[in-house]
């Protein structure tokens, strides 16, 4: 117990090393001087991407409840992507927003700890407490333009229900500690696996406890209220951070439990998750349609994404497994940079959000409508992007593990979703400017960002193969 | 080398939708035309390359990478040009070619920004049109078949400033998608069934295979998805009402991607798969019968229709109904080689009809014609010319064609669908020639030259084009096409009276080397490993191997057929002159008689309208009324949307919070919540 | 037996203060029977043989967290809420929502209830030693906390630094820096 390496727990000390070191560097500056604090977090990440990668195939293990295999470096280095990208598409937005530098990226960095740490944790307590790194963390983000009542709002509501759930979440591990007498997640399944055959119906409470937490936090039907409010309230980097960080973290987690500990049972959560997931990809989809606001567009859009990745935890087959993680990643960039745009785009006084605002944006800004354009069509899941790599892999999962049902409503929804990206993108293209938008000069940094995630978008669609391998990989060694 | 063929016109892509702002309408054009010229070039090497091939062994492949390959998901990034291939990257580099250069005159007009717009996705177009054919398995063809409709849709809706442009885009936009759902379930059907996408290797996997007959298996349903997909793609019942609203795009855009190319693909897509569907009779029968029902409706359509390029659209539809009716008879040759010869003289009927409008101003409607045979002579002679193809009149390339199917459709045993075939040909015949004399014939109307202009296809986007041009037409005659037009009118009509002397059939002391070229594309690759054969399935392999002993009564049929389908043709040609030659009154008289079926076919049967009633509206009002207004706004509005007002800090938030929002949102979980538990317990 | 009947009086107790503190026009009053709720509980950590938890309860929570929140009550100098306004905007008086949710209370209550009474005796394997007087140690507490959940630990103390630092970010007033 007390020889136990520190290996596996490397990644995030990295990242929360760098988000101390930013509270300090904003804490002692002087007055006036600028600290490289969105540098620092980015070389703090670049650590954990690079102990990920010296860990990778080494099964770390620390203090029996972190463990560093595949799985979780892949995720953890899904999360230091989006983490670089976030505090690159920031750096502009924080200096023209006036938000707290310092705290606003030890905010994101302690987030991305948390998050790590639900993608690596072996046991129940240690999920709750990433989860709540991870969301105490994100609900002040949500809110930190204070002079903006939205935003605050957004926070609130955030805040409470999250709360809630969580609630429902912790009351799901104390049933399950009560039944098994530990949170060890490798336990519990021991422990589930001799209980299969019996009829115990608190196992089933605590599994249904557990599942809502989950399907809050990926905003899964009907646990997705807040999602539109709190996506369009918050700052746009945030929203962007938001539905792609917690969403894989929480993703993570998800299948982490419910594909190790909850397994022998299986055949009891799979028809709940299948009947959350047709639900998510219609209400994400249908509803998506009739919205006029961009980053409420999104956040509908982000739901059924939610719904598809659910898809891939029903099929549970290898392909589906691995086609979890591939999706993930596709899905973080594709979204993110999406949002990057939206964020470069916003002026400290107006979002510029509405989706009449973009109509002509072509003529002013042709890089950036084409690079949203990119983005756009990869969520549509249009070849030959990463999002129609992402997709037709879920899908041939789902038709591989025999549920048709779900891969033709996946289809179908991902089919009615392009209408809604392709409006965005016939707006920018097909529309003058109207005189009442100033769109802001574009920051170096953000548009570097921006081209890396399209460079990805592209990369993956066209060369997917080492990253499936890698994804593939990932699963082989556990579940 | 074959990706050169899609990569030039990418690169054209590029460079006009980067620099194309910067750079003159000169240089963009240019640069589009060099783009497509330069594919024609390989694509023409290419095909004389497998044209050097042994018969059997006619096929190009390159896999330019590995695409997918993780676990038993293996997917090769390659292209194959095989004899069919080899027609269609013809057609569409060659055609595409021409409508690429009477483009730089007919865009001429618009803004330098625009221009470049226009080419960059034009060529985009090209290049995905290419992937489409040239690729050797479903994925490929997918990225091809979506990435045309996408720019199929940026081109309908180019004029976006006109309402009715854009709502045409959306209109195709919707419509394709529902085909390409059913496409993309196809797809993966066949891929969990047969565990490849690969077209070679599903043939040969099939053609192991019984033969569906009378049942409805894996390969009925699968074949039955990729049609109802076609049916999108290709504009046939129930989801052709896009294409005629289509025609709000620009003309060229009209004649390379509504006429000659993008259309086809659905036909294209069922002769790449001849083999499965020929496994699935079932479905080849829906085919048949849904092409023929196609062009009966579309032909009678297209009788009534006064915009120039709606009638044009219409006959579209109606030769994509042949088409199919030959797909679904089995005569898959000859669907193909209607496919090529329609190609040429619908190309050469839209461009005809561009440089009308063009000299107009932008008038379409054919009541305000009239005359223009002397104001635009290059124009007549070569849509005369464009007209007497496509009514089948013998010798010309339509007559080979159309005759090859309406043949074989009653050598298939099929006499209702031959029936059918033979009415269309003769409506054909009719509606073409109406809109011939109603538009070059008779008195000029409309005194004035653009005062009916109302800016429907011209004199649209910015406001440069307004101010007229003094050396553009304006003056007090019209101006014929110019030249980079009236090169490419040339060029067609040219093809339009050859192009079917590749494929004269051997009652006519012909050889069809066209049927002979394809056979082999429609049969599973002799080369494949461990596959016998496969060809006793199809009628063209027999054609094409036993060429030579054609029998004595099967010659006499066709000639009895042909001469049928010949006095159809030229029936048809007559009476339209007889009534809007001579007898103009008839027509009127006529419309006012059959007062129901003339305002029943004037409104294409009103299926726009009970689509309107039984699908869109209802998924709107479910969409935006149901579930967002009721579900997820009506408790958001209050609270979101009155925020700006309420600026103010705690005590104010926690009222808003009371009333109404996170409440709901809190039971909406909670009710998820007992729901999930109640099912665990009481199950 | 008593020790049921002992059971039975606390966890009502709990029950009932709890139920009381959302029912309070005077927040004053509801901290106090917060407070009241801890109690309860401290005596059923008690009965179960937990006295170290027992007593940081009623430290912690019960006495530290709590005088918090009454000063924070009253530094606010939280109004008592008028009659009317109460009235009208108690949950339990608005027309749907409000009641709602509390009949989803109520079902959630029976479904656990009824859950935990189907469930007969369910064998729970406990981990380590168990014999009265280990159970109870500071000393094991103090062992488990910085053997087995010694992760948690540490990870929690990040959970605080977060928590701190977002509500320094939300409080503090504009300007307040340079």
């Amino acid at each position: 117990m007390f020889h136990s390496s520190f290996d596996a727990v490397v990644p995030m000390l990295c990242v929360a090393l760098a988000a101390l070191a930013v509270m300090g560097a904003e804490a002692f500056r002087s007055r006036g001087e600028t600290m490289p604090v969105g540098g620092l977090g980015i070389v703090g990440l670049i650590g954990a991407a690079v102990s990920s990668a010296l860990l990778w195939n080494r099964n770390a293990i620390s203090f029996g409840v972190i463990v560093a295999d595949n799985f979780a470096l892949f995720v953890t280095i899904t999360l230091v992507i989006v983490g670089i990208l976030t505090i690159m598409f920031s750096s502009p937005v924080v200096k023209r927003d006036g938000l707290p530098k310092g705290d606003f990226y030890a905010l994101i960095l302690f987030s991305i700890v948390g998050m790590m740490m639900m993608a690596s944790a072996n046991d129940l307590l240690v999920i709750f407490i990433g989860l709540e790194i991870m969301s105490i963390a994100v609900y002040v983000l949500t809110g930190i333009r204070r002079d903006d009542p939205r935003a605050t709002e957004a926070a609130f509501k955030y805040f409470l229900l999250g709360a809630f759930s969580s609630a429902f979440f912790l009351y799901g591990i104390a049933f399950t500690y009560g039944l098994a007498g530990t949170t060890r997640l490798d336990r519990i399944g021991a422990f589930l696996a001799a209980q299969s055959m019996s009829d115990n119906r608190l196992i089933l409470v605590a599994l249904g406890l557990l599942l809502v937490g989950f399907a809050f936090k990926i905003s899964a039907v009907p646990f997705h209220m807040w999602t539109p409010d709190a996506y369009e309230g918050a700052p746009a980097i945030v929203t962007g951070f938001m539905s792609t960080g917690v969403k894989a973290a929480a993703f993570a987690a998800f299948a982490r439990v419910f594909l190790s500990a909850f397994e022998p049972f299986s055949g009891e959560w799979a028809p709940i998750v299948w009947w959350i997931a047709v639900a998510t990809m219609i209400l994400g989809t249908v509803v998506g349609v009739a919205q006029s606001n961009l980053k409420r567009m999104l956040a509908y859009s982000s739901i059924a994404h939610g719904g598809y990745l659910l898809v891939g935890l029903v099929a549970a087959n290898q392909v589906g497994k691995a086609a979890i993680l591939f999706y993930l990643l596709a899905y973080a960039v594709t979204n993110l940079a999406a949002f990057g745009v939206i964020a470069l785009l916003g002026t400290k006084n107006a979002a510029n959000d509405e989706l009449r605002d973009y109509a002509g944006l072509w003529h002013s800004r042709p890089a950036l409508a084409g690079l949203m354009t990119v983005c756009l069509l990869s969520l549509g899941g249009l070849p030959p992007t990463v999002g129609f790599i992402g997709k037709w892999y879920i899908f041939s999962a789902a038709v591989g593990a025999g549920y048709y049902g779900l891969a033709i409503i996946g289809v179908l929804t991902s089919v009615i979703s392009v209408f809604f990206y392709l409006r965005v993108v016939v707006m920018m293209y097909m529309s003058d400017q109207p005189a009442t938008v100033v769109f802001p000069p574009v920051s170096t940094v953000g548009m570097a960002a921006l081209v890396a995630s399209i460079v990805v978008i592209l990369a993956l669609g066209i060369l997917p193969t080492p990253v499936l391998n890698l994804a593939a990989e990932s699963i082989a060694t556990i579940f | 080398m074959l990706a050169l063929i899609p990569l030039f016109p990418f690169i054209g892509f590029l460079i006009n939708a980067t620099m194309g702002r910067r750079l003159s309408k000169g240089l963009s054009g240019a640069v589009a035309c060099a783009a497509i010229i330069a594919s024609f070039a390989v694509a023409v090497m290419s095909v004389l390359q497998i044209a050097g091939m042994p018969a059997d062994a006619r096929v190009l492949e390159q896999v330019v990478y590995t695409w997918i390959a993780s676990g038993d998901l293996s997917l090769d990034m390659t292209f194959r040009l095989d004899p069919l291939g080899a027609v269609m990257i013809l057609v569409i580099t060659g055609i595409g070619s021409l409508i690429h250069i009477y483009s730089t005159a007919y865009m001429h007009d618009e803004i330098d920004s625009e221009f470049a717009r226009y080419f960059s996705y034009l060529n985009l177009f090209a290049a995905f049109m290419l992937v489409l054919v040239l690729g050797a398995n479903f994925v490929v063809m997918f990225v091809g078949w979506e990435g045309v409709g996408l720019c199929s849709y940026l081109l309908i809706g180019f004029w976006f400033k006109k309402q009715s442009a854009s709502d045409a885009g959306k209109k195709a936009f919707v419509v394709n998608r529902i085909g390409d759902y059913a496409f993309v379930l196809g797809m993966l059907f066949l891929f969990t069934q047969f565990g490849t996408l690969d077209f070679a290797r599903l043939a040969t996997i099939a053609s192991a295979m019984p033969v569906e007959e009378g049942v409805f298996g894996a390969i009925s349903i699968a074949t039955l998805l990729l049609f109802i997909g076609a049916t999108g793609k290709s504009a046939q019942i129930p989801l052709y009402t896009w294409l005629p609203d289509a025609m709000e795009g620009p003309t060229p855009v009209s004649a390379l991607i509504h006429a000659a190319t993008m259309v086809t693909a659905g036909v294209y897509m069922i002769g790449r798969n001849a083999v499965l569907f020929s496994h699935a009779p079932e479905t080849l029968f829906i085919v048949a019968v849904i092409g023929a029902a196609t062009a009966l409706m579309a032909g009678t359509i297209g009788l009534v229709q006064n915009d120039i390029k709606r009638v044009l659209a219409y006959s579209t539809v109606s030769q994509l109904g042949l088409m199919f009716l030959a797909m679904g008879v089995g005569a898959f040759g000859a669907g193909i080689f209607h496919l090529y010869t329609h190609a040429f003289f619908k190309a050469l009927l839209f461009l005809g009809s561009g440089a009308v409008i063009h000299a107009l101003h932008g008038e379409q409607d054919i009541r305000n014609m009239g005359g223009l045979k002397k104001f635009l002579p290059v124009t007549y002679w070569t849509f005369l010319i464009g007209s007497l193809a496509i009514a089948g009149v013998p010798f010309l390339s339509g007559f080979f064609s159309k005759d090859e199917i309406l043949y074989e459709t009653f050598h298939e045993g099929h006499t209702m669908l031959w029936l059918v075939g033979a009415i269309t040909s003769f409506l054909t015949a009719t509606y073409m020639f109406r809109l011939v004399f109603l538009t070059f014939h008779g008195e000029r109307k409309g005194s004035g030259i653009g005062d009916q202009g109302s800016g429907h296809d011209h004199g649209h986007a910015d406001p440069g084009s307004l101010i007229p041009d003094p050396g553009h037409a304006h003056g007090s005659h019209l101006h014929d096409a110019p030249p980079a037009m009236a090169l490419a009118l040339i060029v067609l009509a040219i093809g339009s009276v050859l192009a079917g002397y590749i494929g004269v059939p051997h009652a006519l002391g012909g050889h069809n080397q066209l049927a002979a070229w394809l056979a082999p594309s429609f049969q599973a690759s002799a080369a494949a490993p461990g596959v016998g054969g496969g060809a006793e399935l199809f009628p063209q392999a027999e054609a094409a191997e036993e060429a030579e002993v054609i029998s004595e009564e099967e010659a006499a049929l066709e000639l009895t057929l042909m001469g049928v389908s010949s006095a159809i043709a030229i029936g048809g040609i007559l009476l339209a002159a007889f009534i809007w030659l001579k007898r103009r009154s008839i027509a009127d008289g006529m419309a006012h008689r059959f007062g129901g079926l003339h305002r029943l076919l004037l409104n294409k049967y009103y299926v726009d309208e009970m689509y309107d009633a039984t699908v869109v509206n209802p998924i709107h009002v479910v969409s935006r009324d149901a579930l967002w207004r009721g579900f997820d706004v009506r408790v958001v509005d209050g609270a979101v949307n009155g925020t700006a007002a309420i600026v103010a800090a705690g005590s104010n938030l926690l009222r808003r919070l009371q009333t109404g929002s996170v409440r709901a949102y809190a039971s909406s979980m909670f009710v998820g919540v007992v729901v999930i538990l109640g099912y665990y317990l009481w199950r | 037996m008593p020790e049921t009947l002992i059971f039975y009086l606390l966890s009502g107790l709990a029950i009932l203060t709890s139920a009381l503190v959302i029912g309070q026009r005077n927040p004053m009053y509801s901290v106090m029977l917060l407070i009241a709720s801890f109690g309860a509980l401290a005596g059923l950590y008690v009965t179960l043989d937990a006295p170290f938890v027992a007593v940081a309860q009623i430290i912690i929570y019960a006495g530290a967290i709590m005088v918090l929140f009454l000063f924070v009550v009253m530094l606010l100098n939280a109004p008592h809420e008028d009659g009317a306004e109460w009235d009208r905007a108690h949950p339990l008086r608005q027309p749907g929502v409000g009641r709602f949710g509390a009949l989803l209370a109520l079902l959630l209550v029976v479904q656990l209830a009824w859950a935990l009474l189907r469930t007969g005796s369910v064998d729970v394997p406990v981990t380590g030693a168990v014999d009265a007087e280990t159970i109870s140690s500071v000393r094991l507490v103090g062992r488990t906390l910085f053997t087995d959940y010694v992760f948690a630990f540490e990870a929690t103390s990040i959970l605080i630094l977060v928590a701190m630092v977002g509500a320094v970010v939300l409080a503090h007033r504009e300007g307040d820096r340079g």
